[in-house]
């Protein structure tokens, strides 16, 4: 029998890496217990040590392990579980699992399954966006079955256009077409992507807009029907529609207050009408003429959420957890929440810095030495082995400063810091980034690795003096200094 | 002692340590050259000294820096480039392939395969589908030519180096 106080809950996090260490810390801050999870493949997994509980999945692969809803309600039971937390990815926005928990008493955090049914499905968000007034990227009303209906609606709404899963994120089933031809070769491809990643082969045709900007809102609700913003990221730098660097608030905007009233207020209004109950994020693509349209919603919470958290000061996570059982979250009113200073996020990825492919392999030593006012949320460790079964991100690396430009400071000396053995990392690729004009003027767009190739410009001479330091690192430990 | 640095496409570079010196029980120095095609291109002494447990490394002994702690390494890393390490010894064979092979650069499952054996394909031309971290990639042709062979099927899950499809190119 497990013993417990009313006030202490047991939580389940569905999850690993970075973020489920950083809802085991979250869940401990509130004095509650962290039931972490483990598979055979992750046997020494960093997020474990946060926890208080480890319970392993049985299986090797995600279907028998981290999506597998019978076995994770059984755990549930077996191990007296309050409330699940699903972090991103895998069951975070599943409503059937939403559902299942709910049935069985246990607390779901994140928001009702009806918000994310309407938010989950790209074209049922957007016809429900547009009803409560939200301008939405003009396109296909529903599915399109067919190649030849897709180069009709294309003609009617002009090309470029956009093929994407109606299932879709995190840019996986997306192709942009600029003519009838690319419709063709690709429509196909981007229904097999859509069909093995989310089950569901159904596809969308969009507008595709020229030098947009990626805006979000990150929004936070309670049962009672509070919904505050806590004002808006620019995730514009991306590879492959994934995005690297992140930053709060958008340069972008800028000073331009009214156009971020604007921007946040809508977001709110949306999140009111879904009678959103949770942390959730609104994505909003902005055209350079500053005119915006609702993207999706994103009804969990994000990886980027820690620049957020970093010019508001606010413990986004807690607030989750507090706001699915009920309480309050000690957030007065919308004017309460202030912003200050600036906060850029770097994600490092283990990929080729030329290529941005991912590239697999085992850490063999990493070592940090940051500049003060550096948060570095990772699940880095000697002997962590990156398979191709989980998303390359390693961690996630976020600087804060008074200013955009300490911000950037504080980054580049962070970069040059970070040190990670043993597999190819994007660190050389952000370092670039980081000295790119473009990106120091704060006036890019989606298109800026397209345009800018920063990855060229990474330097891929021998670093000799890290070779010998290497080496004589070995030696040193070998003649038992 | 000679290390070995030895990447995919066969290129070498000779690491010497030609010099150690003890300054104390927690500072040594070491020198190093790089040879390269039988050319001294690179020397350097660095500086190492264990402080409260930790290893720093320098090369004015002015300004240190931690070293991550990390075993005797089968591959080391330079920006794009893995080169697999060897001590002391050169091994008598590493690596291998053919012109106009497609190797898997990293693990994953073929999805679909764009050839058959005998066709004619062009330099740039996408000849298999390769999904690795739940994205679909581009394996591209690197030359025009004939396909000779293809060693894979649909769904087959590959490690990385392994060779795909053969192409013969044009001369």
């Amino acid at each position: 029998m497990i013993s417990k106080s009313n006030a202490q809950k047991r939580i389940l996090i569905i999850n690993r890496g970075e973020i489920a260490a950083r809802i085991a810390k979250a869940c401990r801050e509130l004095g509650h217990t962290a039931v972490g999870v483990w598979t055979d493949n992750e046997v020494q997994a960093k997020h474990l040590e946060v926890c208080d509980e480890w319970v392993r999945l049985p299986g090797s692969t995600n279907a028998e392990t981290y999506l597998n809803i019978p076995n994770i309600l059984a755990v549930c039971k077996k191990y007296e579980i309050d409330g699940v937390h699903p972090g991103y990815g895998f069951l975070s926005e599943n409503t059937e699992f939403s559902k299942a928990l709910v049935d069985n008493g246990i607390t779901w955090i994140g928001p009702h399954p009806e918000a994310v049914r309407v938010m989950g499905d790209k074209a049922v968000s957007k016809e429900f966006a547009k009803k409560v007034g939200m301008p939405v990227v003009p396109g296909s009303t529903g599915a399109v079955p067919t190649i030849e209906e897709a180069i009709k609606i294309a003609d009617q709404i002009k090309y470029p256009i956009l093929l994407k899963a109606v299932a879709g994120g995190g840019g996986r089933g997306m192709r942009i077409c600029h003519n009838e031809q690319d419709i063709r070769n690709n429509f196909e491809a981007v229904q097999r992507e859509a069909a093995s990643a989310f089950k569901n082969g159904d596809l969308l045709v969009e507008k595709f807009i020229v030098n947009p900007h990626h805006i979000e809102v990150q929004i936070l609700a309670d049962k009672k029907g509070n919904v505050f913003h806590f004002f808006e990221r620019e995730c514009s730098i991306q590879r492959r529609h994934q995005k690297i660097v992140e930053e709060a608030p958008s340069p972008f905007i800028g000073e331009d207050e009214d156009l971020r009233q604007r921007v946040c207020n809508s977001a709110v209004n949306l999140a009111k009408a879904i009678k959103y109950d949770s942390a959730g994020t609104v994505e909003l693509i902005m055209g350079e003429n500053k005119e915006f349209y609702f993207l999706e919603m994103n009804t969990r919470i994000q990886v980027e959420h820690p620049i957020t958290e970093e010019i508001t000061g606010i413990d986004l996570i807690v607030c989750m957890i507090q706001s699915a059982f009920g309480e309050d979250l000690g957030i007065p009113s919308q004017e309460w929440i202030k912003r200050t200073g600036h906060a850029i996020e770097c994600r490092i990825c283990a990929e080729d810095p030329l290529t941005m492919l991912p590239a697999p392999g085992v850490v063999t030593g990493c070592e940090t030495n940051f500049p003060q006012g550096i948060r570095f949320d990772n699940c880095l460790y000697k002997g962590l082995v990156v398979t191709p079964d989980f998303d390359p991100m390693v961690g996630k690396l976020v600087a804060k400063g008074i200013i955009r430009e300490v911000a950037i400071r504080k980054m580049r000396a962070a970069l040059d810091g970070l040190l990670v053995e043993g597999l190819k990392t994007n660190i050389p690729l952000h370092k670039v980034i980081m000295k790119n004009e473009v990106f120091l003027n704060g006036k890019y767009s989606t298109n800026f690795i397209a345009t800018e190739k920063p990855q060229e410009q990474v330097d891929t001479s021998m670093d000799y003096t890290a070779l010998y330091k290497k080496i004589a690192g070995i030696e040193a430990r070998r003649m038992g200094l | 002692m000679r290390n070995y640095l030895i990447d995919n496409d066969k290129n070498e570079y000779i690491v010497d340590l030609i010099k150690t010196r003890t300054h104390s029980a927690e500072m040594v120095e070491f020198e190093f050259r790089t040879i390269k095609d039988n050319l001294e291109v690179h020397k350097e002494k660095i500086f190492v000294r264990k402080l409260a447990d930790q290893y720093f490394a320098s090369t004015d002994g002015v300004k240190w820096n931690k070293l991550a702690r990390q075993d005797s390494p089968a591959i080391m890393l330079n920006v794009d480039k893995v080169y697999k390490f060897y001590q002391g010894y050169k091994p008598s064979s590493a690596g291998g392939g053919d012109e106009g092979g497609l190797f898997t650069q990293m693990p994953g499952k073929i999805v679909k395969i764009m050839a058959s054996i005998g066709a004619r394909v062009e330099k740039g031309q996408t000849l298999i589908i390769l999904e690795a971290m739940k994205m679909e990639n581009e394996i591209k042709c690197g030359a025009s030519g004939i396909v000779k062979a293809i060693h894979v099927k649909v769904g087959d899950a590959l490690e990385n180096g392994i060779l795909m499809m053969e192409v013969e190119a044009e001369v």
